[in-house]
C-alpha cells in the first residue's frame, strides 16, 4: 500500500510556538486512521497541519496524494448561502474550472453520482440548509468524492448528528477505504466508532501524538470524549 | 414634465440610476452572505468622506500641484481631469478604510463595533470637509441628499467603466469568489489563492463604492448595496438565482424611484432607495408565509 502522508518528527502550531511535537505518522492508500484526544489538545492543529493550511514549524510533512478531498464540519458552513445540495456538490468540481466557465452537464452528472454514492439520491434540488445534520455531513463528503480523491481528511463528521446516521457515514468511509483504497482520516470525539472502523488510532494528548491500533491506544479511555 | 422631456434632459442620470441599480446589488450580494452588510454603509460614507476632502482641499491642490491645467472654476465643470480628481480622493478614503479596518480586525473585538464607528467618523467628517470648502459645499450637499440629476457625460463614462470592469471580473471569478466566501479552508485546500481572492473582492467593491458614491451619491449606495440582496433572499434557490434577482430588485427599486421622482419631483436619489425598500416587502410577506408554513 503506498503512502499518501507521512509526517516525520512533525511538530505544528501558531506563531513558532509548536502546539504538537515529535509527531511520527504515515496514511497508507486503504487505510481509516482516526484521530482522537482531548478537547485542546491539539487534534485540530494536527488536522490543519496534515491538510497543508499551517506548515510544520519542525521535521518534514510529505504529502504523495493526487488529490486530496476535505470535508470540514457542517456546522462551519452559513445557512445563509441560497445553495442546493447538487450546488455544493458541484463545488467539487471548481478546483477544475478556470475563468467564465461553469460547471458542465458531465459534472452535474457526477454530482448527482456521489450523491448517490452516499445514499442520498433524492436531495439534490433541495436547499442545502434545509437538510439534517446527517445529509448535510454526507453531502459534504459528496463533494469531496467529486475530486476523485485518493486522500480523504474529514473533521468531526459524526459530530451532531445520530448514531444511526453517524455509523451509516463511518460504514462508507470505511467502504471508500477498503473497496477503493483511498486514505481516510478522520477527527472524531466517539472512539466506539473508531474503534470498530479503524485500523489505526493518532491520540493527541501533553502535545504529542501516539499511533497505533484502536485497542492498543483506546485500551485506557472509554467510549467518548 | 413629459417621460420624453424628461429622458432629454435627465438621460445621463437615469442611465446612472439603472447602471448602479443592477451592478451593486450584485456587489451587495457578496457582503450580506459575508455577514459584513454594515460596510455597504460604512463604505459610500467613507468615498463621500473623500470627494468632500478632495473639495476642500481642490484650491490648494491646483494652486500648488495642478489639475490638467484647469482653474478652479472650470475644475468644477464636469471634465474628465475633475473626476479622476475626485474618484481618486474617494478610492483613497474607501481604501484606507478598509485598510484601517483590516489592522484593527486582527485585534479582538467588535467587528461591526468598528465599522459603526467607522461610519460615525466618516459622517461627521464630509460635513466638516464640506463646510471647509469654498467651493463644493452645494454639490457635496447635493451628493449627500442623493441629488443625482446632475450627472454629466464624463461621471456616467467614470460610472460605467469601473462598474463594468468590477462587474464582468465578479462574473469571471465568480465560481472562486463563492467558495472563498463559503469554504474558506476547502479553498485553501482546492489551491485556490485566497488571500488574493478575498483582496480582490474587497478591491472590487471598493472601486464600486468609490465610483457609485461619487456619481450617484452615498444614499443610493447604501440602498442598492444593502436593501436588493434582503429583497432577493427569500425567493432565491440558488446562488446564481440570488445574484440575477438581487440585480433584478435593484432595477426594479431604480425604476420605481424614476418613476415616483419625475411625477411627484421628488430628489432622484432617496427615491431610488425607497423603491428597492418596496421590493423587499414581497421578500419578507413570503419569508414569513414559509416560516409560518
Amino acid at each position: 500500500m503506498g503512502i499518501l502522508l507521512e509526517a516525520r518528527g512533525a511538530a505544528f502550531g501558531y506563531r513558532g510556538r509548536a502546539v504538537i511535537s515529535d509527531i511520527h505518522l504515515a496514511l497508507r492508500s486503504g487505510e481509516l486512521i482516526g484521530i482522537a484526544g482531548p478537547n485542546g489538545a491539539g487534534k485540530s492543529t494536527l488536522f490543519r497541519g496534515l491538510l497543508g493550511l499551517i506548515p510544520p514549524l519542525r521535521g518534514s510533512l510529505e504529502r504523495h496524494a493526487r488529490a486530496i478531498g476535505y470535508v470540514p464540519q457542517n456546522e462551519v458552513l452559513d445557512a445563509l448561502y441560497p445553495l442546493s445540495a447538487l450546488e455544493v456538490v458541484c463545488m467539487g468540481s471548481f478546483t477544475r474550472l478556470k475563468g467564465l466557465r461553469r460547471v458542465s452537464s458531465a459534472d452535474r452528472e457526477l454530482a448527482r453520482a456521489c450523491l448517490v454514492r452516499v445514499e442520498l439520491p433524492d436531495v439534490g434540488s433541495k436547499p442545502y440548509a434545509s437538510l439534517s445534520g446527517g445529509q448535510r455531513q454526507r453531502v459534504l463528503i459528496a463533494r469531496a468524492l467529486m475530486i476523485r480523491p485518493d486522500l480523504m481528511l474529514l473533521d468531526e463528521p459524526t459530530s451532531g448528528v445520530d448514531d444511526r446516521a453517524a455509523q451509516i457515514i463511518l460504514g462508507l468511509l470505511a467502504n471508500l477505504a477498503t473497496e477503493e483504497g483511498v486514505g481516510v482520516a478522520i477527527v472524531s470525539h466517539q472512539l466506539d466508532l473508531l474503534r470498530s472502523h479503524c485500523s489505526q488510532v493518532a491520540w493527541v494528548a501533553d502535545g504529542t501524538v501516539r499511533v497505533g491500533a484502536p485497542a492498543t491506544i483506546l485500551a485506557p479511555i472509554g467510549g467518548s470524549l | 414634465m413629459s417621460w420624453s422631456l424628461a429622458f432629454e434632459l435627465f438621460g445621463l442620470s437615469i442611465a446612472a440610476a439603472l447602471i448602479a441599480g443592477w451592478v451593486v446589488p450584485h456587489m451587495g450580494c457578496y457582503l450580506f452572505l459575508r455577514r459584513t452588510s454594515f460596510y455597504g454603509l460604512a463604505l459610500p460614507q467613507l468615498a463621500a468622506c473623500g470627494v468632500a476632502c478632495g473639495f476642500a482641499v481642490m484650491p490648494w491642490w491646483i494652486h500648488h500641484v495642478g489639475l490638467a491645467d484647469l482653474d478652479l472654476s472650470t475644475a468644477m465643470e464636469d471634465t474628465h481631469a475633475a473626476m479622476n480628481y475626485h474618484l481618486g480622493w474617494a478610492s483613497l478614503f474607501t481604501f484606507g478604510g478598509l485598510g484601517i479596518l483590516v489592522v484593527l480586525g486582527r485585534h479582538r473585538g467588535s467587528e461591526v463595533a468598528r465599522v459603526a464607528g467607522l461610519f460615525v467618523l466618516a459622517s461627521a467628517a464630509t460635513v466638516l470637509f464640506a463646510h471647509l470648502s469654498p467651493t463644493g459645499e452645494i454639490f457635496v450637499s447635493e451628493l449627500l441628499r442623493g441629488e443625482i440629476l446632475s450627472v454629466g457625460r464624463h461621471e456616467l463614462e467614470t460610472l460605467g467603466v469601473v462598474l463594468g470592469l468590477a462587474y464582468l471580473l465578479l462574473l469571471w471569478l465568480q465560481n472562486d469568489l463563492l467558495l472563498v466566501s463559503y469554504d474558506r479552508e476547502s479553498a485553501q485546500v482546492a489551491g485556490k489563492r485566497v488571500l488574493a481572492l478575498e483582496t480582490l473582492l474587497a478591491i472590487l467593491i471598493g472601486a464600486t463604492v468609490a465610483a457609485g458614491t461619487m456619481t450617484v451619491g452615498p444614499v443610493v449606495l447604501f440602498g442598492l448595496l444593502v436593501l436588493p440582496p434582503i429583497a432577493a433572499r427569500p425567493f432565491a434557490r440558488s446562488m446564481n438565482q440570488f445574484l440575477l434577482l438581487s440585480g433584478g430588485m435593484g432595477l426594479l427599486g431604480s425604476s420605481l424611484g424614476l418613476l415616483a421622482s419625475f411625477g411627484w419631483d421628488l430628489p432622484l436619489g432617496p427615491c431610488v432607495v425607497l423603491g428597492c425598500g418596496v421590493c423587499t416587502a414581497p421578500g419578507w410577506i413570503v419569508a414569513r408565509i414559509w416560516r409560518e408554513a
